[in-house]
């Protein structure tokens, strides 16, 4: 595999007005190895308040570790990692970020819960200890549920849902604490194109109506690259960090290098099936 | 029935205990379910036992503890594999199942050798393994009632938590719900209501009644809030038969309590099943009914 590094140093192409405001997310040559496989490498990264990040990149190329690192649940090697400028570790208040999970929706489709009980559970560790839920809160839960168009679903079985549809349930569930940051793992595995594509209609309305920073993991490279400000592509390391125009223009080299092969990379939906 | 209860003593000890039992066995069992741990009961109520015949042991061999209710060494058994259960689900994230049968066999191998090793009890042990809800005596009552006021207040103080972290442990944990703590006393909660069942339907039934009413429920339910409605009305219904068996017909109480919480979960899934049906028939008739006006 040939490695070439585009852009991994902290002087990143500006994109728009974002080089101004605070970063959201930094991470500084971090490099991580479960026992013995080295995972990542070296990995710089930064996300601003309000700014809409891809992270693309084959399977296995180490996507859902960076998450987890960034969660916390993962410690890195080397490096360091500022959740809002705290240690991930050491980071307390999760209700500032939502996530949802690749394995969101492997959840026991037989569980007794509706889309209110869900949704409402996102706000419990906000709430804090002993606190009840109060009138408030419930139409909190309400307005998240009605952002992700679930309105008529409130009172419904969860495994009554489609895969599309329960995907939403998650992120209302992620919304419902009014999170500064949205992390999402591959949220579009197992769902129709159709809803994919409103899927991702929803990410970006949320994200210019109120300024949601986006971290979104996904391999759907075609799909992306028309709604983001930032992708950053990894294979181990990162390949390149820039914007979706710089990304467009040197894209086939891009993908070769992080892939390790040609890819192709059809606009929109049905891209390269190789990576599965 | 109402007389008889005013009557006698151990009539009305006994219906306070069944109530009691009938009420938290299905709140806890509820999360234990969903979560796919109902084994655990299992596992701790053998434990249970063996902390029974430690506790009978000690009775036979020291006069000190005669006054002492063998129930309280189950309780201290139980709520010690409450803990390790914790440790060896840790140990083994992905075999979380693991500690069942570990538990489970150390338990009831430790209280077959304490029994063999006493050389036999005055006291009837299959009162322990198979529940007599009206031998329910006053100390025994007085744990119930105890039990009974601490698992419903940390189930209703962490109800908000424990479904969280029943419907999703790993985003519950993220947004902040301490996992670990709220899981060891949950653990410990469990251990307590096993204890407290004993008495009632035995150690070998005490998984039954807090499972199958929650089985049933689920059949009904579409919301959390109706399951565990629906859980705590069939345990009811079950634990009243048990009495009612007991006293009428001399029959054991542990062993009617599961056999009704069994009539009762297929009765509802047939009749779940028979409904749909139904529906179904009007509506394919209503739908004919409708191309004939049309056509
Ligand atoms: N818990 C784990 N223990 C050991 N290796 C792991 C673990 N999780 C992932 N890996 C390995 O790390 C690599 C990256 O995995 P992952 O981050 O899940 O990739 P992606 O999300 O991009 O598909 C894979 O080779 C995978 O086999
Ligand atoms: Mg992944």
């Amino acid at each position: 595999m040939r490695e070439i590094e585009i852009c991994v140093k902290e002087e990143l192409p500006d994109s728009g007005d974002f080089h101004m405001t605070k970063p959201v997310l930094r991470m500084e040559d971090v490099s991580f190895s479960y026992e013995n496989q080295t995972v990542l490498e070296h990995i710089h990264l930064t996300l601003r308040a309000g700014e809409f990040l891809a992270l693309v990149g084959p399977n296995g190329s180490g996507k859902s570790t960076l998450l987890k690192l960034v969660l916390g649940s993962l410690h890195p090697d080397s490096g360091n990692i500022f959740l809002f400028g705290s240690e991930p570790r050491q980071f307390r208040e999760g209700s500032r970020i939502g996530y949802v999970s690749q394995k969101a929706n492997s959840f026991n489709q037989d569980f007794p819960a509706t889309v209110r009980e869900v949704v409402a559970s996102g706000l419990y560790g906000k709430l804090g200890l002993f606190r009840r839920m109060k009138q408030q809160h419930w139409e909190r839960v309400n307005q998240a549920i009605e952002q992700v168009g679930l309105n008529d679903f409130a009172d419904r079985n969860i495994g009554r849902l489609s895969g599309g549809q329960q995907q939403r349930v998650f992120i209302a569930r992620a919304l419902v604490s009014d999170p500064e940051l949205l992390i999402l793992d591959e949220p579009t595995v197992g769902v129709d194109a159709h809803s994919a594509e409103e899927f991702y209609k929803l990410l970006v309305h949320l994200h210019r109506q109120k300024g949601l920073s986006l971290l979104l993991v996904t391999h759907d490279i075609g799909a992306v690259t028309a709604y983001v400000d930032r992708i950053a592509c990894l294979n181990r390391r990162l390949f390149f960090h820039g914007n979706g125009e710089d990304f467009s223009r040197e894209k086939e080299r891009i993908l070769t290098d992080a892939y390790g092969h040609p890819i192709h990379v059809m606009d929109h939906r049905h891209e390269e099936n190789v990576s599965s | 029935m109402i007389e008889m209860i005013l009557h006698y003593d151990f009539m009305q000890r006994a219906l306070i205990a069944g109530m009691i039992i009938g009420v938290i066995s299905p709140m806890v069992g509820l999360f234990l379910v969903v979560r796919r741990l109902s084994l655990i009961a299992d596992a701790l109520s053998h434990v249970t036992l063996s902390g029974v015949a430690a506790g009978l042991l000690l009775q036979k061999q020291f006069p000190v503890f005669q006054s002492w209710n063998p129930l309280y060494m189950g309780m201290v058994f139980s709520l010690t594999a409450s803990i390790f259960v914790d440790r060896l689900r840790h140990l083994y994230r992905s075999y979380q199942e693991l500690a069942i049968p570990v538990i489970l066999s150390g338990g009831i191998g430790l209280g077959v050798v304490l029994i063999s090793a006493a050389d036999g009890f005055s006291v009837d042990v299959a009162g322990y393994l198979f529940g007599s809800i009206l031998a329910v005596g006053e100390s025994e009552l007085h744990v119930i009632i105890g039990v009974g006021i601490l698992v419903t207040t940390v189930i209703l103080l962490f109800y908000k938590e424990l479904f969280a972290l029943s419907f999703d442990e790993e985003s519950a944990a993220l947004s902040g719900i301490p996992r670990r703590s709220i899981n060891i006393l949950f653990n410990l909660v469990i251990a307590l209501l096993i204890t407290a069942s004993i008495r009632v339907v035995g150690i070998l039934l005490v998984s039954g009644l807090i499972t199958l009413p929650v089985a049933a429920s689920l059949q009904l339910a579409s919301s959390f809030r109706q399951a565990m409605f629906w859980s705590i009305a069939f345990s009811q219904v079950s634990v009243l038969s048990g009495l009612a068996a007991a006293y009428y017909f001399d029959w054991s109480s542990g062993g009617t309590i599961v056999l009704v919480s069994v009539f009762i979960l297929i009765l509802v899934s047939s009749g779940k099943r028979l409904m749909h049906v139904v529906n179904r028939q009007i509506k394919s008739r209503t739908h004919s009914r409708h191309q004939e006006g049309s056509s």
